[in-house]
């Protein structure tokens, strides 16, 4: 226990220090009255972790078990902090609606309970993109040098590494080239952004402005957008290509970044991830697209397009961008098509990536082992039959890493079912329920109206769980359930 | 004062593999945007057609 | 002829009169296929404007629903002050054709306007910081301050006893 508070007391002054980034915002556009927000809040994170910091002291390294447990509370403990400017400021309307919108920042969910997007603070606007940022990155330094360690991850660890390192030697070498990869396409986008901005009509200011928060959200497949219409606020398919290419690059896996920049660029046509999301997204596309047609509700290519391939791409990527309101989905796209999006949004995007979902990796894996497995049935018993697949390096798929795969998918898909339930028992309709429990879970952030203020209690604190555990990939939330069953059992021996 | 002078070839020669590795990203992305226009044309055309 | 003067007067009026009240922007979302190619009056704040050459992009925001509002430029050019923070934006009517997919702009929900008007002219807001809380600020910044250095003057003079990592 000492260990895990130790680390999260050091991680926490990260928060604090991430806390006053904010102010910088609030200083250019005059919000003095948000000033005092953020540096009480910073300056309470500081003192409360540099206490806890002195008090847990220890030399003790982390062991595997440890970091699963620290990267699960992690994400609470940060999420506890962050919700206090949103809260104070008034943009929610509770603390309990001010932790549902810094959990959804940190996951890179982007479903928001923030009241009246289109009035809040500059200086606040900025945070919420900027915690989506913070939060794609964490993400991908978690499941690189945490989550790849464990056996039934199944996801393969950086291999950029020449030698394998202690935990925590590896995160802070990984995070530096993850964090300079980030800041490489983030500032690509906010470029385009503000570009295409500019040349659509909108003023220089609101385009620099929308341009680096549209950018910080896009790569990060986060979805938080600086207006409350969303990618509709500029009707522009130019700043939609735009947004299409950074979610996309966004959704991809960190390692096929580093091996592509690297040189090895053939990766982009033999990758499993890449070929097995192609696949999907073509799909769900023509069947999405062939639907909305044929029902009559999109006439052109150009409305099938911006609509149906826009919002496919956002789902599957778990991005969240919208370029339809929320409320149009159940009512003119229907409950056929509702059923798609809501099973490509839990497929979801790359491993190693920003993107939430089972991811594609792993969907590729449980695909070739069905392959594989009918291959078997139809050869003669003696055959030895083999199957392998291609992330970075080509790879025997064996059975402990499909087994991996299995039992997380099962895992989401449960998460799904619970999430579901919940939403059903308060009263909505099976379908609006699916969407939006896989839009939580997936960490996509689309929604069909169901996420408001108004949402009961209980709903929200179940939305925060699933996205909690859904960017956690469920692993580090049973480890800590573990952890803290065994600690419960030691505490009754005694 | 020994500062270097800047050279974009040389830099461009440097960088090389970086920068042909985002322009590649970047290609990746408008061929999956492609195929998805190219589904959306071949759609509107067979209910034309149809 | 004094009875057909009192029958159809009234008629008339009814004819003349202007179209029923402003739709709300969540009627028209929930029921856009309802409303989609009739004529609608629809108002709000604005929010945003976006210039494309001869006509603009005027979002008009009405109770936590947002709709882009198609217009001449020289219309939009009406709206003096675009909500934000410190801003309460023009408040706008607007009266057009309602589009559940426009085929015009690739699909997107939203009105033609016929006729824009501002209705009312928007204000700024007081958005001036509380003493309390500037107050307040600056204790916990001096409180993070003192703890910090505190704490590392008790753990430099435990390093004198006890050398860490021995501790």
């Amino acid at each position: 226990m000492k260990v895990i508070g130790f680390n999260l007391c050091k991680f926490g002054n990260i928060i604090g220090a991430l806390l006053l980034v904010p102010i910088i915002v609030a200083v250019f556009y005059k919000e003095f009255d948000i000033i005092p927000h953020f540096l009480i809040a910073s300056s309470a994170t500081f003192i409360l972790c540099n206490v806890g910091i002195h008090f847990l002291r220890t030399t003790k390294e982390m062991e595997l078990k440890h970091a699963l447990c620290f990267a699960a509370l992690t994400w609470i403990f940060c999420m506890l902090l962050a919700a206090i400017p949103f809260w104070s400021t008034g943009s929610t309307g509770s603390y309990l609606d001010a932790n549902f919108d810094a959990m959804s920042g940190f996951t890179t969910t982007g479903l928001s309970l923030v009241r009246d997007i289109d009035h809040l603070p500059y200086s606040i606007n900025f945070y919420r993109h900027f915690l989506q940022f913070v939060g794609g990155v964490g993400i991908i330094v978690f499941s690189l040098t945490i989550l790849a360690r464990s056996e039934m991850s199944s996801v393969l660890a950086f291999k950029g590494e020449a030698r394998e390192l202690g935990i925590r030697p590896s995160i802070v070498r990984t995070s530096r080239i993850i964090l300079g990869i980030a800041i490489t396409f983030m500032v690509l986008g906010a470029v385009l952004f503000t570009a295409v901005g500019i040349s659509e009509g909108a003023g220089v200011g609101t385009s620099i402005f929308d341009g680096v928060n549209y950018s910080m959200a896009a790569y990060s497949t986060g979805g938080f957008a600086p207006h409350s219409q969303n990618m509709l606020f500029y009707h522009s398919t130019p700043y939609e290509v735009v947004a299409l290419a950074i979610f996309l690059i966004g959704s991809f896996n960190f390692t096929f970044h580093y091996a592509v920049l690297g040189g090895k660029r053939r990766e982009i046509f033999k990758n499993i991830e890449i070929r097995t999301m192609f696949i999907t997204l073509t799909l769900s596309t023509l069947v999405i697209s062939g639907l909305l047609l044929f029902s009559n509700v999109y006439s052109s290519s150009a409305m099938l397009f911006r609509k149906a391939f826009f919002q496919a791409a956002s789902a599957h990527t778990t991005t969240g961008f919208g370029t339809v309101h929320p409320a149009q989905i159940p009512s003119l796209w229907g409950s056929a098509v509702m059923f798609i999006m809501s099973l490509i949004m839990v497929l979801g995007a790359c491993a190693n990536s920003t993107g939430g979902g089972i991811k594609a990796i792993r969907v590729g894996v449980i695909a070739k082992s069905f392959f594989r497995e009918i291959k078997k049935a139809l050869m003669p018993k003696t055959a030895w039959v083999t199957e392998k697949f291609h992330h970075i390096e080509t790879t025997p798929l064996t059975d402990t890493i499909a087994r991996g795969a299995m039992l997380i998918a099962v895992g989401y898909i449960f998460l799904f079912a619970v999430g579901t339930t919940v939403t059903v028992l308060h009263g909505y309709n099976t379908s609006d329920s699916m969407y939006e429990t896989a839009s939580a879970v997936g960490n996509v952030g689309l929604s069909s109206g169901i996420t408001s203020p108004a949402m009961p209690a209980l709903l929200k604190v179940t939305y925060i769980f699933l996205m909690w555990a859904g960017r956690l990939e469920i692993m580090a939330v049973l480890a800590l359930m573990g952890f803290a069953i065994l600690g419960l059992r030691r505490g009754i021996k005694k | 004062m020994g500062l270097r002078k800047f050279s974009l070839r040389e830099f461009l020669k440097k960088n090389f593999d970086f920068i042909t590795g985002i322009l590649s990203e970047v290609g990746l992305t408008a061929l999956i945007m492609g195929v998805a226009l190219a589904i959306c044309l071949l759609l509107v055309f067979i209910k034309s057609v149809f | 002829m004094s009875w057909k003067v009192c029958f159809l007067a009234p008629l008339l009026l009814l004819l003349m009169a202007p179209l029923a009240e402003a739709e709300s922007g969540k009627a028209l979302i929930e029921n856009s296929a309802g409303f989609n190619d009739k004529a609608v009056t629809f108002g709000g704040e604005v929010i945003g404007v976006v210039v494309r050459g001869d006509f603009a992009w005027v979002n008009v925001l009405d109770n936590g629903v947002a709709i882009g509002v198609w217009c001449r430029a020289e219309e939009a050019r009406k709206v003096s002050i675009i909500g934000d923070y410190k801003h309460v934006g023009d408040a706008v009517e607007v009266v057009g054709t309602f589009h559940m997919a426009c085929p015009e702009h690739g699909g997107d929900l939203d009105i033609h306007a016929d006729n824009f008007t501002v209705v009312a002219a928007g204000r700024e807001l007081d958005r001036s910081p509380s003493l309390l809380l500037v107050g307040l600020s600056v204790a916990f910044v001096a409180a993070a301050i003192f703890v910090a250095f505190s704490l590392r003057r008790i753990r430099k003079e435990k390093e004198k006893i006890v050398p860490w990592p021995f501790q």
